[in-house]
């Protein structure tokens, strides 16, 4: 199956700590010769901070509003923001009160529950697929990649587009751009990175992280890859505040996975962000050939 | 513990249960699949999600609000993946903790984390602005968690000294940041606030401005 058009929801770190992820999305889905229309005047979708469903499903009405109106299903690269409009999508289109309800409050929160969401990687594998990818292929991504996947891509079950213990779906697309996946990494995949104890339990958070990239160095990985912003600001951003606090060294790349598909597509490192990772990425673009 | 049979609630378990999130609370048949494969068991000793259910459902309601667990809990999913009996046990967690603020805001409860603190400052942002804007976020929430705007600034710039000088050099936050002059430096608004507020005040409790 092929897709020629989305809409585009970026989600709040594509203008702060995660515009490599972004800029590499955009750049990716441009050479696959897939259109990406930015869900107009987009708001946050509640990510894990807004507890209360009722709010979540409201907050992403209206996103999913505004893409129905293109008549587009709505892509996201960032785990949490497709958690949060996949599960808000299925509760509206089960329950016509509640949109009814949504409704009532503000007429730009009137969905009718006609398109799909999805995350990216989804997209790249079983929308796209892997042929039409390997046709546009430039460049051979010569690198040994341990491939952290995170909370929201495996489960919860109803929203879950991957296996819950060893999700295939970033293996699959770094084994045809050349890379090899390290052994002895499958069972950090799906554990969380503590990201969201960041800021009331800093101290968890950084020996939850730590662990990921201390299993991910012992594997003997060149980088690791990823498909969620707040999974990046805890291993890459905070990599370094992690070193320092927990007094050890570890200095291991974390890319997007659009970063390194966008390689093999012979798309320019700096169009693909690749100088705004925090842990330097220049070992990884020496082994693109 | 000892249970005081006097002290139960048996009320507490249809409480959490209306609550959005809670509704399978009672098809939990305690067999420990949830805590065996939660990963901050690793990281708070004791941390144990069946039993905070099991309590739950015994009506322990003071002893289940007032636990500092509450607020560890990481809202991976992993729990609710793996129950055998579909409890959704993540999102009981997020209705217990709705409770608890409730209570804690009508005097009844002190909750032991900063946590709430920091939910309702990204709400209150988001009700703002309609989108995360980091800076923001950190100078309301430091000095709310601190007790003190001058407190709340020292801690901040003990978090953030290096994270944030690192993402300036990035062109990730700071006046260059965002990709372009201004998006680092304030924040991003949505041009339909005024939805984000009606959002906010008709469905939220959180959101609503003191
Ligand atoms: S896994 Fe489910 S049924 Fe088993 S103890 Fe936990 S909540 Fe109860
Ligand atoms: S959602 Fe909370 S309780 Fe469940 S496995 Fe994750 S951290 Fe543990």
């Amino acid at each position: 199956m092929s897709v020629d058009k989305l809409a585009y929801y970026p989600g709040c770190p594509s203008e702060a700590t995660a515009i490599e992820q972004h800029m590499s999305t955009e750049a990716v889905f441009e050479k696959l010769g897939v259109e990406l229309v930015e869900v107009e005047d987009w708001n946050c979708c509640g990510a894990a901070e807004v507890e209360d469903p009722r709010v979540v499903y409201a907050l992403n009405a209206r996103n999913l509003a505004i893409a129905e109106k293109e008549d587009l299903d709505i892509v996201t690269p960032c785990s949490i923001c497709y958690y949060n409009l996949e599960r808000s999508n299925r509760a509206l289109k089960a329950d016509e009160a509640l949109r009814t309800k949504l409704k009532g409050i503000d007429s730009s929160l009137d969905y009718n529950g006609t398109i799909k969401t999805k995350h990216v990687l989804d997209v790249f594998v079983n929308d796209i697929g892997l042929d039409e990818i390997s046709s546009k292929l430039e460049k051979k991504v010569n690198v040994k990649v341990a491939p952290y996947y995170g909370c929201y891509i495996g489960r919860p079950p109803e929203t879950a587009f991957d296996d819950p213990d060893n999700p295939v779906l970033m293996d699959k697309l770094i084994e045809l751009i050349g890379g090899e996946i390290v052994p002895n990494f499958n069972y950090m995949k799906t554990v969380c990175c503590g990201g969201p104890l960041m800021m009331t339990r800093g101290d968890i958070a950084f020996d939850m992280a730590r662990k990921i990239l201390d299993v991910a160095k012992n594997a003997g990985a060149d980088c690791i890859s990823l498909a969620c912003p707040l999974c990046g600001m805890m291993l890459d951003g905070k990599q370094a505040d992690i070193e320092k606090a927990l007094d050890v060294t570890i200095g291991m790349p974390v890319v997007y996975i659009t970063q390194l598909l966008g390689l093999a597509l012979g798309i320019e490192p700096n169009k693909l962000g690749l100088n705004k990772n925090a842990v330097d990425t220049k070992e990884i673009l020496g082994k693109v050939v | 513990m000892p249970i005081k049979t006097w002290e139960l609630d048996p009320n507490f378990k249809n409480e959490i249960m209306s609550e959005a999130g809670g509704e399978r609370l009672a098809s939990c048949f305690q067999c420990s699949t949830c805590t065996l494969g939660c990963p901050i068991t690793e990281f708070v000793p004791g941390y144990n999600p069946r039993k905070i259910i099991q309590m739950s459902l015994l009506g322990m309601r003071e002893e289940v609000l007032s636990n500092p667990d509450l607020w560890v809990c990481l809202i991976c999913q992993t729990c609710t993946a793996r129950c055998p009996q579909d409890v959704r046990i993540a999102d009981v967690l997020g209705a217990l903790r709705r409770i608890a603020e409730r209570e804690e805001e009508a005097g009844n409860l002190k909750i032991d984390s900063p946590r709430p603190l920091f939910d309702k400052a990204f709400q209150h942002q988001l009700k703002k602005f309609g989108r995360l804007y980091d800076m923001g976020l950190a100078m309301e929430y430091y000095p709310k968690k601190e007790g003190s705007f001058i407190k709340g600034m020292l801690a901040m710039m003990k978090d953030y000294k290096d994270f944030g000088m690192r993402m300036f050099l990035k062109g990730k936050m700071g006046p260059l940041g965002g990709g372009s002059p201004v998006k680092g430096m304030l924040a991003s608004k949505i041009k339909q606030k005024d939805v984000m507020k009606k959002i906010f005040e008709e469905l939220g409790e959180e959101g609503k401005e003191k």
